[in-house]
């Protein structure tokens, strides 16, 4: 077995393991009861999932060119910057909406109100 | 074999951008519909990537890049919406 | 090239009173008189050429492709008006420098004169039709101007529109005229349109084109019936009224009846038209000017009067009528110019015009009466004088005309009756005025007028004398080169002298001049009788059919646009659907020979959500939040596809636009109401839902047909000078920078207006805010996120660095200005979001409308550079440059034109979206709730 056989096979199997990372979030998205644990989704399973594919990416062209693409090395340090923080931003909207949680979601949100009082005095 | 591979990651990014969207129909909540959204993005990076291997090229990583970059503006924008209401305060 | 100078020295002369506005009213006026003075002198430089018989003429190209042409030529026609033109305004100019008082501007007046002068001599000079109408519209607008001068008088400014509607709307059937003539010579050029009369006469257009110049030329000369606009003309300043009414504005349309004599006269229509228009207008002025009371009322009527008597001339068909018609023409620009000036000294000095206060005015003014009177003397057809002269050719000629057969004595008796009240009138203006008795209640004493203000009547009064008694020193050469370029073939003899012997002509001469002394006489039985008449306000009339076109016009409006998007929506799509369903229809069978693409279950999938998302946007269009965010998948989606399809530019414009549309339409979110209530009916909404189905259907067929037919696209072109042509591998990017370069620097100037126009449009407007959501939740009062600031500072320099990265490659690879551009705006935009309007502001001091309008001007600048090369604008060029260390790189002009749609980009964005969110700056909702 030579080299760049394994090395395809590998690509391949990044390839398919971020396509079902990338289901499995969505999954979690759908299925899950409330939104805080809808979350989870898209803030693990996904960024892994597009992440796998984006190191498959890399490998693939670095197979093809010779060298690794700058762009690919780009958008996974963006993914890897905004995604926390726009599921931080979600979070903290949700919160703001009071939204409900269901009973296995451990911990309770804290008081908004209270934050508030702690603002205005 | 790696032709077959982005076929088959290409469906299930294409099935996980679905079951987003079922999300975002569904709801109940404007942040679980602004998450889904954001999660669409993200599953759309993956799927432009899947399509420049595909297509063997790199023109496409420009378009990845930017939905990275600008998906987040977008989210942090209706958050900051939902938030505070006035987003550039 | 010299001749060009005589038009050109007047229009800069239109700048020199504005310049030396300061410089104190007489050395204004001096100033101001220099300019014609010298296109005099070279219009007399040219004289003995023009009279040896040249012709000399000027073209520049201006647009070839229309067949218009700077040019110039100098007949014996375009000399004869040049002098009248000049000289007399030069006169004006003298004249109006002590007759406007110290309100007045005197250099506003100047500069419109001068305008207006420049305007007559490019219809007198021009050697291109197109040309010659272009100064004949700028004549109708100048004198406008001159005409509404007092701007603060109703009557002068309802004057002056009157004229513009009149004078325009003849100018617009003139313009027609010229077209169809073009069209059937095959070209505008003045002297090839002089030698095709032949063909312009079997043409089966010449009817048409015959009626549209008659049109022009009588709706400029005051012909009846359009003849009501020249007395409200009258509200101008009188020299304007001395110029326009003697030497130029209505000389206009009897100047195009002369120019045009060559190759339009000697048809029956011809006859008909003209010389009837004319005899009516001859008699119809005449009698009012017997009649009215206003001083300038009654010279104006006179001056209808005498150009419908030109006009009669050239209707006869024959050469030494229009011979006559051209002595007329110069004997009525010198005697009525100095009649005006008269009634404005009068006006000036007395302060009324009305003749039935004027009285015995010789006792105070005896010079200005002397003058007055030799110059209506000489309206009046007096021997001795040049008035004198062309009357007498004017009966010889019309008892010559025949056409009328068993009915031609008519237009001598008519003629003789013409001359008749022409006495009475100008023995009125003399006798009313300045005899008859003491004046009554004046508002001011009268005295003589200054020094200078009555040379320019006597220059005047001295020529009408001298030409009267030496015709053939005085005009006879001018006549005789004119006469040249009006009459076609061999010129016939002229022969002026003051004694024709006892002959018919003078005896109806005598006629005229005892029997208008008689009419004068018996005047108040005239008055009299016409007293039994209803006044008819012709400005009145006039506004009412203005008010009743424009009610009309606002009805048929109403109909079509009522103000209603929906209603809009609802007829355009209407339309589209009825033209493309019967397209659509001629079409044998929808699917075409070329073979469908596959389809795989990626592109459905993606199909079916951007189906739905476009649905459920629609659907939830009430909840407007929500609506957004499907409108944001149906965005993703579009992008997408482009992707999919090939087209990564068009891929990363959308997405670029996408966020900044989310970003706009946030800010605008805030201040709109979250829901808006159900305002259509059932059956409105089902009405709409029938259309868009049926439109969906039409333009799904429509592209499935065109899809699938082997498709001849301009698309190759570019392809294939793409790199030769432009330097750029990326075909969009050079089709935008290069190709349709001129495109998008239109537009690129569009969004910096816009961006500043919304920039001063929000500028200190402060809207309320609410202090709490929707749903009544208070705002949170984490202002900024801390890990959302960290994080956009970080993400700044990284963002730019990819905004420069996506700018440099555009030329070549997908990208560009515009998108760059986007997303730099963007992502500073997110800095704004994260830290606030003020962190931001201290760190970044400078203004956006700078770098909008900084963009716009290097874009321009870089078209303009390809001028010094002698290329045309946009030109683009490349090169490859061979630089130490970074090695062999290819820079266009396209770069730094797409530097100025960037800097556009970014500013105007910026611009916009800052601003919209400065808006509110000052409350905060949290703060307020206490």
């Amino acid at each position: 077995m030579d080299l760049r056989f394994a090395l395809e096979v590998a690509v391949s199997a990044l390839m398919i393991a971020g396509g079902i990372f990338a289901v499995i979030g969505a999954m979690g998205m759908v299925r899950f009861r409330d939104f805080y644990m809808r979350l989870h989704g898209p803030t693990k399973s996904t960024t892994l999932g597009v992440g796998c594919v984006l190191l498959a990416s890399m490998s693939f062209f670095w197979l093809k060119n010779g060298h690794p693409s700058l762009q690919d090395m780009l958008i996974t340090l963006f993914l890897f910057i905004t995604t926390p923080v726009s599921a931080h931003l979600l979070t903290m909207s949700g919160l703001h909406h009071k939204l409900p949680s269901a009973p296995e979601t451990k911990g309770q949100p804290y008081e908004l109100d209270d934050e508030d009082d702690i603002a205005r005095n | 074999m790696l032709t077959n591979a982005i076929a088959i990651s290409a469906l299930l990014f294409m099935l996980a951008i679905a079951l987003n969207f079922y999300r975002l129909i569904i709801g109940p909540s404007i942040p679980d519909r602004l998450a889904a959204l954001d999660t669409m993005y993200v599953n759309a990076i993956g799927a432009i990537i899947l399509f420049g291997m595909w297509l063997n090229t790199t023109l496409y990583f420009e378009a990845a890049l930017l939905i990275a970059m600008l998906g987040f503006i977008s989210t942090v924008a209706v958050c900051k919406y939902l938030l505070r209401g006035d987003i550039i305060e | 090239m010299t001749l060009l100078l005589i038009v050109l020295l007047p229009l800069v002369g239109s700048l020199v009173p504005i310049a030396s506005a300061r410089s104190g009213r007489t050395t204004c006026a001096w100033l101001t008189a220099i300019l014609p003075a010298i296109a005099l002198g070279i219009a007399a430089w040219y004289t003995p050429a023009v009279f040896g018989g040249q012709l000399p003429q000027v073209s520049l190209d201006w647009v070839p492709a229309l067949g218009l042409d700077i040019a110039f030529r100098l007949d014996g026609l375009s000399l004869l008006f040049v002098y009248l033109v000049l000289g007399i305004g030069l006169l004006i100019i003298l004249y109006a420098r002590y007759y406007l008082s110290e309100k007045d501007s005197m250099s506003r007046f100047y500069a419109y004169l001068m305008l207006f002068m420049t305007a007559m001599l490019g219809i007198v000079t021009a050697d291109n039709l197109l040309l010659m109408w272009f100064f004949w519209e700028l004549t109708s607008l100048s004198s406008f101007l001159l005409i509404g001068y007092w701007s603060h008088l109703s009557e002068a400014r309802k004057g002056a529109r009157m004229a513009l509607t009149v004078t325009g709307a003849g100018g617009l059937c003139l313009l027609a005229g010229i077209l169809l003539m073009g069209h059937v010579v095959g070209s505008y050029s003045l002297t090839t349109v002089l030698e095709h009369r032949e063909l312009i006469q079997q043409s089966s257009l010449y009817q048409p084109i015959l009626l549209l110049f008659l049109l022009g030329a009588f709706t400029k000369s005051a012909q009846f019936p359009f003849q009501f606009w020249l007395p409200h003309a009258m509200a101008a300043p009188t020299p304007v009224s001395a110029y326009l009414h003697s030497a130029t504005m209505v000389k206009a349309g009897v100047f195009l009846l002369a120019r045009m004599y060559p190759v339009l006269s000697g048809t029956d229509e011809w006859f008909y038209i003209v010389t009837l228009t004319g005899l009516a207008t001859l008699l119809y002025g005449a009698f009012f000017a017997l009649i009215k009371q206003d001083l300038k009322g009654v010279l104006a009527f006179s001056t209808i009067s005498h150009l419908g008597l030109i006009t009669l001339l050239f209707g006869f068909n024959s050469k030494l009528a229009a011979v006559a018609g051209v002595f007329h023409i110069i004997n009525h620009a010198t005697f009525k110019a100095s009649l005006f000036m008269a009634a404005g000294i009068v006006d000036h000095e007395c302060g009324t015009r009305d003749i039935r206060k004027l009285n015995g005015l010789w006792r105070y003014m005896p010079y200005t009466t002397v003058l007055a009177a030799v110059a209506s003397a000489s309206m009046a057809g007096v021997p001795l004088l040049n008035g004198f002269l062309s009357k007498e050719m004017f009966l010889a000629q019309s008892l010559e005309a025949q056409m009328l057969g068993g009915l031609s004595w008519m237009i001598p008796a008519l003629a003789t009756l013409g001359s008749v009240l022409s006495v009475a009138y100008s023995l009125r203006f003399i006798h009313d005025v300045f005899f008859n008795g003491e004046p009554r209640d004046l508002p001011k004493t009268p005295h003589e007028p200054p020094r200078y203000m009555r040379l320019p009547i006597e220059i005047l009064i001295l020529l009408c004398i001298m030409v009267g008694i030496l015709p053939g020193i005085m005009v006879e050469p001018i006549l005789r080169a004119a006469t040249a370029a009006v009459v076609p073939g061999q010129a016939p003899e002229i022969h002026l002298a003051l004694w024709h012997g006892f002959n018919l002509p003078l005896m109806m001469s005598a006629i005229a001049l005892s029997a208008g002394v008689l009419v004068y006489l018996l005047r108040n039985h005239i008055y009299r009788f016409h007293r039994q008449f209803r006044a008819v306000n012709a400005r009145q009339s006039f506004e009412f059919s203005v008010q009743r076109v424009v009610r009309s016009a606002q009805w048929g409006l109403d109909r079509f646009e009522n103000g209603s998007l929906q209603r809009y929506m609802f007829l355009l799509l209407l339309s589209a659907v009825i033209v493309a369903a019967f397209g659509l229809m001629d079409v044998p069978s929808m699917a075409g020979l070329k073979s469908l693409q596959p389809l795989d279950p990626v592109v459905v999938t993606g199909a079916g959500i951007l189906c739905l998302a476009g649905l459920g946007t629609v659907m939830l269009h009430r909840r407007r939040l929500l609506s957004l965010l499907f409108l944001s998948v149906v965005g993703m989606f579009v992008s997408l596809t482009f992707a999919r399809f090939s087209a990564p530019d068009l891929a990363l414009t959308q997405l670029a636009v996408e966020v900044v549309t989310i970003i706009l339409l946030m800010l605008a979110l805030f201040f709109l109401p979250q829901k808006t209530p159900k305002e259509s009916s059932g059956r409105r909404v089902s009405r709409d839902i029938l259309l868009s189905m049926i439109f969906g259907g039409v333009i799904a067929s429509l592209n499935y047909a065109v899809l699938t037919r082997p498709l001849q696209s301009i698309s190759t072109y570019f392809i294939e000078n793409s790199v030769p042509g432009g330097g750029g591998h990326n075909i969009v990017n050079v089709i935008l920078v290069d190709f349709r370069g001129f495109d998008t620097l239109g537009e690129i100037t569009v969004l910096g207006i816009a961006g500043i126009a919304i920039y001063k449009l929000l500028n200190r407007l402060r809207l309320f805010m609410p202090s709490s959501d929707m749903e009544g939740r208070p705002w949170s009062p984490d202002r900024y996120p801390v890990i959302l600031s960290s994080v956009s500072q970080t993400l700044l320099p990284l963002a730019l660095l990819v905004s420069v990265f996506i700018f440099l490659r555009g030329h070549n690879l997908p990208g560009g200005g515009f998108i760059a551009g986007l997303v730099a705006a963007v992502v500073i935009i997110l800095v704004y979001m994260s830290r606030g309007v003020e962190w931001t502001q201290r760190r970044m001091s400078f203004n956006y409308q700078p770098i909008a309008v900084t963009g716009v001007a290097i874009a321009a600048l870089t078209g303009l550079g390809s001028w010094v090369f002698n290329k045309p604008f946009l030109t683009s060029s490349f090169g490859h440059f061979d630089i130490p260390l970074i090695g062999d790189i290819e820079l266009a002009t396209a770069m730094m034109f797409d530097l100025g749609v960037y800097l556009t980009v970014v500013g105007s964005t910026l611009m916009i979206l800052a601003n919209l969110g400065k808006v509110t700056t000052p409350h905060r909702p949290s703060k307020e709730k206490q």
